[in-house]
């Protein structure tokens, strides 16, 4: 009778020999017996052998607070740990990065943790002095969004250009390498930026407590700089402190946060939910004439999306001036003065502006003040100032 | 060893048997699933959406751009009085011209297999379930009704625009969720939420069929009957406005009807 034995091979699975003949049938059911009872034992080994061979890692925990969304943009190919978040905040700051012997910028060069990661004066002119499409977004709470990233929502894994080779799936990783390599950015290449990198000390180290290896690539770089990013999370505004019942709100902030919610102001159908921001695209009727290369239709190719931009956040809005993808509008006055009385129309208006028969809901002064105050009460100083997100003292 | 033989000996068919018996318990002959899809018309024919090529019972000239709506509680009703609720996977299940997965439901309930009369269901929430902040991931959390208007979500989100008296066109929200009343210094929420008996739907649940049930929105009844409504008179947003979002409930009795049934 020809009978099966289970052995055991180096690697600790399990291999079918077929070739060995046994005349007892006990012993038979012995082994299959034994077998299967192995088997659980035997995966769990083979697990534990493979974290052996690769870096032991940290995992960062973030840590979603009260009523945020509890599903996190991370992709699969690089989960959170706190070597790659140290490393990443190092990278973020570090202005050699650009891999230009002559110059120095970081990511913090454009976005300032003072400016809430943005700016603070709109436009970017990176290292050849070419100007951005568009007006620095902020960094923050990116890791709660997966509608697409930057003002037209093109870096999205549903683009399929972020599928081709030397992209890396449509997500904060290849912002990195957006910034990295465009004309109006740093305008340098991967490879510089990568031997810059090799070549001080302080990192090999580090990319090798956080991927496994002291070879600098590029997309480790990307990798590490997109954790840190995803670690920038603002929770503790003077609202959110409302919300707790830790703290009340002005009589004016108040009924700026009722006209924010109603179609007073009716601000929260695009900047709604606790995130601020929808994370949806619209033509908020600030023009009739649409010649921007970049907007939301240059990307979804729908007609409905010609002058269509992204609802950023409002969290952090004092902070975070000018207004609009062009900055167009210096102070948040401004802002509220063109969504009173300034909506322009055009066959591509966004539906969610119902006050466009009347160019915009029409508020009063008060209205308006009150509407201010419940928007300053959106900034969280803590964030602007918390050390985890600071640049290192360590580095040069 | 000889004890230990015997021992594995009778182990290994209880095993086999242990485990023939689960799967047998996992593939009841009894129960069935069923699988909602949401189809959306005006005047009986789908419609195009961005298009203003539509006319109210108000003779409002409109388009449709986009809608998203919530029903719950659904119910199916077999001849012999008994009712299964939907409530394993979800209670609540959410609608989106933009998600074109939430066209297609593939209930997870199991339904007992039989002849069913009907299918009921909540368009919107009730007052006592629509509770704020239950949902906090989008696209639902977007659906968030203001709390100082009764909190908890829209129930529909239906925006479009329409040619006003002027020839301008205008944006209109049909957003409907918990309406509130301000009667001098006291505040009442009114749940504009509402039952749908869905004419029509009965069908017959089979051993091993998923029956496909096509549950049509049909827009333009929002509009019409018992209460014609004009963007003109009420604008483009009501949310604040109790006595337009009750024509529009009110209206909603004959909005949903039953394509196939395959």
């Amino acid at each position: 009778m020809q009978c099966i034995r289970f052995q055991l091979t180096d690697g600790m699975s399990l291999r079918l020999d077929t070739s060995i003949n046994y005349m007892n049938i006990s012993r038979f059911l012995l082994i299959i017996a034994v077998g299967a009872m192995m088997l659980p034992v035997s995966c769990k080994k083979e697990v534990a052998t493979q974290s052996s061979n690769t870096v032991k890692t940290t995992p960062y925990i973030i840590s979603i607070p009260k009523f945020f969304p509890t599903i996190l943009n991370i992709p699969a190919d690089n989960p959170m740990t706190v070597e790659g978040v140290t490393l990443g905040r190092y990278l973020y700051y570090d202005g050699r990065i650009c891999g230009k012997k002559d110059t120095l910028m970081s990511c913090s060069t454009c976005h300032q943790q003072r400016y809430s990661f943005m700016n603070g004066v709109g436009y970017a002119y990176g290292t050849t002095g070419v100007k951005t499409s568009h007006i620095v977004l902020p960094h923050v709470n990116l890791v709660f969004n997966s509608n697409g990233y930057l003002w037209n929502g093109s870096v999205t894994p549903d683009n399929p250009f972020y599928h081709t080779p030397g992209t890396y799936g449509g997500n904060i990783e290849d912002i990195v390498w957006i910034a990295m390599t465009d004309v109006s950015e740093f305008a340098s290449d991967t490879t510089k930026s990568k031997e810059a990198i090799q070549a001080i000390s302080i990192y090999p180290p580090m990319f090798k407590a956080a991927f496994g290896s002291d070879v600098v690539t590029f997309k480790n770089i990307a990798k590490a700089i997109a954790q840190f990013v995803r670690t920038l999370i603002s929770s503790n505004s003077k609202f959110d402190r409302y919300l707790d019942g830790e703290e009340n709100l002005s009589p004016s902030e108040l009924n700026g946060y009722v006209d924010f919610e109603t179609e007073v102001a009716d601000c929260y159908h695009c900047h709604g939910t606790i995130l601020l921001t929808t994370n949806d695209f619209y033509n908020n009727a600030k023009d009739s004439v649409f010649t921007d290369p970049s907007d939301r239709y240059s990307y979804t190719h729908n007609t409905s999306d010609i002058g269509a931009y992204r609802a950023s956040t409002l969290r952090n809005i004092a902070y975070m001036a000018p207004y609009m993808h062009d900055g167009r509008f210096a102070t948040l006055d401004a802002v509220i003065n063109f969504y009173s009385s300034g909506l322009v129309r055009s066959p591509y208006v966004s539906p969610q502006m119902y006050h466009i028969s009347t160019g915009g809901t029409q508020m009063t002064p008060s209205q308006k003040a009150d509407l201010k105050a419940f928007l300053l009460a959106l900034s969280d100083s803590a964030f602007i100032t918390n050390p985890a997100f600071s640049k290192p003292p360590d580095l040069p | 060893m000889k004890k230990l033989c015997t021992f594995l000996l009778f182990l290994f068919p209880v095993i086999f048997l242990s485990c023939h018996k689960k799967e047998a318990a996992t593939n009841s002959t009894s129960t069935g699933n069923v699988t909602l899809t949401f189809a959306h018309c005006i005047n009986g024919s789908p419609v195009q959406l961005d298009t203003m090529i539509y006319t109210n019972a108000a003779g409002n000239l409109y388009e449709v751009d986009d809608f998203k709506y919530f029903i719950s509680d659904v119910q199916f009703h077999k001849s012999d009085g008994s009712v299964t609720n939907i409530n394993s996977c979800t209670w609540c299940y959410y609608v989106d011209n933009t998600i074109p997965s939430t066209l297609t439901w593939d209930i997870c309930d199991k339904l007992p297999l039989g002849i069913y009369d009907s299918i009921s269901f909540r368009f919107g929430i009730i007052s006592s379930k629509n509770l704020s902040n239950m949902f906090v991931n989008p696209p639902e959390s977007a659906m968030a009704w203001p709390p100082m208007l009764g909190g908890g979500y829209h129930y529909m989100q239906l925006d479009g625009k329409w040619k006003d008296s002027v020839n301008n066109i205008d944006n209109f929200g049909t957003h409907l969720g918990i309406g509130r009343v301000i009667y001098g210094s006291d505040t009442i929420f009114v749940d504009n939420s509402f039952h749908v008996n869905l004419p029509g739907s009965g069908f017959t649940l089979s051993a091993g069929a998923t029956p496909v049930i096509q549950i049509i929105m049909n827009i333009d009844k929002w509009y019409s009957n018992p209460y014609v409504f004009d963007f003109n008179y009420y604008g483009g947003y009501i949310m604040m406005n109790q006595d337009a979002m009750h024509k529009i409930s009110a209206n909603g009795w004959d909005v949903f009807t039953v394509g196939y049934i395959h």
